[in-house]
């Protein structure tokens, strides 16, 4: 793969793409993920957020699946140890994420470090608009670009959520709906869009319908069972898929 | 433990780091680490992602099917069906969040003047 260095730089990265990513807070992706922080401001403050907590989990969690399933988990009265173990799970899916990310940032001279501190910021609106965008950079400003996008990212839907919390008394009822309503077409769009093989849009049907099947059977614990038996299940209908296409 | 069980100003920071924030970035962190040495395109890696769609795919049903707050004063049939028209949307125009969400929106807030 070839490397393209601009020829200006003298540092490891080309940082005149960072104000370029800052500003890609004026688009689609970006407003969308604003205004689902609105929603979670509101709904943080019904299940008894303080506004500092509020602006303390915004950046350090920095996925909003986690985010919901802790604040949902506080609401509810579940367990520390009941509460690790699903945001875990919801979160597994950096993983993947952060290892297709990580050789579309880096140039030769970049430190492990380098990547450990700025993949913190990896959640999917900053990841999935840098990866769209990765064509048009040189490598040594992608990383730049993607500071410049998460980290803006990161203070604008901080401070949209702490706002809410504080204004969230005088909204109307139906915008605030709207507002919680924006989250769950959110994600179905954008796993729908990120998915990679059929199966994951198979796992994405299953666990919608699984989660409400056994939140009749396990309440505290059905957004668990439905991610692992709805993920298993698409999984084995993916390796039979792959049997057949290939025997 | 629970999220009130001690009352330090502290505690709850705390709970938050190690209840949500630890369990995320740890993934970024092996992701970071294992790239590299594990095929982008492995079976195991095909398995990571089914589960944790499913799992944020209950997440959504949870937010549809049991809302907290004032979206729980809409009817269960306006949301599901504002849910259903918005995603029907997304897929059969060209999949772009902006329409899943407009048509999803529009039924939503067009659905509670009506009704």
């Amino acid at each position: 793969m070839p490397t393209q260095e601009s020829p200006k730089s003298r540092g490891v990265y080309d940082w005149s793409w960072f104000a370029k990513g800052a500003s890609q807070l004026f688009s689609l992706p970006a407003l969308i993920l604003v205004s689902a922080f609105i929603g979670f401001g509101g709904l943080a403050r019904e299940a008894g957020i303080s506004l500092w907590q509020l602006i303390f989990m915004v950046p350090s969690i920095w996925a909003l699946p986690s985010h919901l399933i802790l604040v949902a988990g506080i609401a509810a009265g579940v367990p520390l140890l009941a509460i690790i173990p699903a945001v875990a799970l919801a979160a597994i899916r950096m993983l993947p994420m952060t290892m297709a990310f990580v050789p579309e940032i880096r140039v030769p001279r970049s430190k492990t470090w380098h990547l450990l501190l700025v993949s913190n910021m990896i959640a999917i609106t900053a990841w999935m608009h840098t990866l769209q965008k990765a064509p048009e950079i040189p490598r040594d400003g992608r990383l730049p670009f993607f500071v410049g996008f998460a980290g803006t990212l990161m203070v604008a839907t901080t401070c949209a959520a702490g706002l809410v919390h504080q204004l969230a008394a005088s909204f109307p009822g139906y915008v605030m709906a709207a507002l919680y309503f924006l989250t769950p077409i959110y994600f179905a769009t954008s796993s729908w869009n990120t998915s990679r093989v059929p199966a994951e849009k198979l796992a994405l049907v299953l666990g919608f319908c699984l989660g409400p099947v056994f939140f009749l059977i396990v309440p505290q614990v059905n957004i668990l069972f439905a991610g692992v038996i709805g993920g298993f299940v698409a999984f084995g209908f993916h390796k039979l898929a792959n049997r057949q296409g290939t025997g | 433990m629970y999220f009130d069980s001690y009352d330090t100003v502290l505690w709850p920071y705390l709970f938050i780091l190690l209840g949500a924030s630890l369990p995320t970035a740890i993934w970024r962190w092996i992701g970071v680490v294992l790239v590299g040495n594990i095929d982008d395109g492995s079976q195991w890696l095909v398995l990571v992602r089914c589960v944790s769609t499913a799992l944020v795919a209950a997440v959504i049903a949870q937010l549809i099917f049991e809302p907290s707050g004032a979206l729980a004063t809409f009817p269960f049939y306006l949301r599901i069906g504002a849910a259903l028209i918005g995603f029907a949307a997304f897929l059969t125009m060209g999949r772009r969040l902006f329409i899943g969400i407009l048509f999803g929106e529009l039924a939503l807030l067009g659905g509670y003047a009506l009704l």
